[in-house]
């Protein structure tokens, strides 16, 4: 067997068949042999490509909006809006939580800043009155002692988790606007991630030297600033 | 990072609460599968935009025929399957061609030049999983879909064939040359890396 041979039957050959002519070959051959070799390399390293990647959260988001408008996936009690606390929020937390580890970067200036991408409703300067928006349930951060959240930061934050409100509204009925049928999954998703962002307000308030309670509010923002994010990019 | 307690319930168990309109089942078998059928999109594509596009349409196809999966076939497979059959779709879409019209779509760039001293690079026992990556995303498309489906997806060259539509020793020649063609790019990368430094 010659070199032009080799190149004939290697289709063959990465499939495991056995030829005792090639395998003579090979022997004598370095650079066929090394041919052989590399191709049988690149064959076997492909496989490891299956599932190798991750999609992102909102992959998830968007099949489950679509199941749900369509009525595939159909809620179990379809007029009833959970209350604020209900066990909705342990479902929506772990697809979150991918989210919140790469938003890391944008967390603090959500903090201190705004929960959101979109500015509207600004609020004027630090101090506010602690009145429950309308449109949320009594939020359990409100009923936490005035006292403890006197640092600048804290009722900073808590200026920022009520501006929102109004901005969750402005969402919502955005998205009914433009896409109704993922209304109800973003409602819920929305109250999901608002229950997290007033937990983590409420223990940081007590808490206010607690970095780890700190973390967990920046990561809830972030989780909401996310939230918003794929529903642009669905509704665009 | 852990998926939705994935020990919790079988993966039959989803199936049959998905049927019944569960959503929490069908998340479940979104996360036991949304890797191989994401990372299958994207090899296939070369572009993660069209792949989460794609990834999700073959979800939402599977899950609205929930109804009729009957628990003796693999439901993998047929996700699989599904998946694969999107993608082509998409492809003959885009007009692109499934197998390979030989080589006459290729420009001289996207040889390796023997001058940067490719030829004499080894691979020597061991790819870059990156590297490998790369050099799939540049094969051309007929080359990749042979490829993909065959050496990382494990279909048989007939099941490729009937995927495709073409004959099987078509499929095995696509791959062939998809695979000379990879140790090209690989040398060639490798060959660039070397220089650079
Ligand atoms: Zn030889």
């Amino acid at each position: 067997m010659k070199c032009a041979d080799v190149q004939r039957v290697l289709p063959e050959v990465i499939e495991n068949r056995q030829d005792g002519e090639l395998e003579a070959h090979l022997k004598s051959c370095p650079a066929c042999s090394e041919l052989v070799s590399d191709l049988k390399l690149i064959s076997s390293e492909a496989r490891q490509l299956s599932a190798s990647d991750e999609p992102a959260p909102r992959v998830w988001v968007r099949i489950a909006a679509e199941l749900r408008a369509e009525g595939v996936i159909r809620e179990p009690e379809a007029a009833t809006p959970a209350p604020a606390t209900t066990s909705r929020r342990s479902w929506s937390a772990w697809w979150l939580v991918p989210v919140a580890a790469a938003l890391l970067a944008g967390a603090s200036y959500i903090v201190t800043h705004k929960p959101a991408p979109q500015v509207a409703g600004q609020q004027g300067p630090a101090v506010t009155t602690p009145a429950a928006p309308a449109s949320q349930p009594p939020a359990t951060v409100a009923q936490a002692p005035a006292a403890k959240a006197s640092s600048p930061q804290n009722a900073k934050n808590r200026e920022v988790a009520e501006a929102s409100s109004a901005e969750d509204q402005q969402f919502l009925s955005e998205v009914s606007q433009r896409a109704p049928g993922m209304r109800v999954t973003y409602e819920n998703q929305l109250r999901s991630v608002n229950n997290y962002i007033r937990d983590a307000q409420a223990y940081l308030d007590q808490n206010p030297d607690d970095e780890d309670a700190r973390q967990h509010l920046i990561e809830a923002y972030q989780q909401k600033a996310m939230l918003y994010q794929m529903a642009l990019d669905h509704v665009q | 990072m852990t998926d939705p307690k994935p020990g919790s319930i079988t993966e039959a168990e989803a199936i049959e609460r998905a049927k019944q309109g569960d959503e929490a089942a069908f998340e479940i078998l979104y996360h036991l599968h949304k890797r191989r059928v994401y990372s299958l999109c994207l090899r296939m594509l070369s572009n993660p935009a069209q792949a989460e596009d794609l990834a999700q349409e073959a979800f939402l196809q599977l899950f609205r025929k929930i109804s009729t999966f009957r628990g003796e076939s693999a439901f993998s497979t047929w996700l699989h399957r599904m998946t694969v059959n999107v993608v082509l779709m998409q492809l003959r879409k885009k007009g692109l061609p499934l197998v390979s019209l030989e080589e006459t779509l290729e420009t001289e760039e996207e040889t390796p030049k023997k001058e940067l001293g490719a030829q004499d690079v080894k691979l020597t026992g061991s790819i870059d999983r990156l590297q490998l990556q790369r050099a799939i995303d540049r094969l051309p498309p007929g080359y990749k879909t042979v490829f993909v489906l065959h050496d990382v997806e494990g279909f048989e060259h007939n099941e490729i064939a009937e995927l495709v539509g073409c004959s099987i020793g078509n499929s095995k020649s696509q791959l062939h040359k998809a695979r000379l063609k990879l140790r090209d790019y690989l040398k060639f990368m490798r060959a660039e890396k070397a220089g650079n430094t």
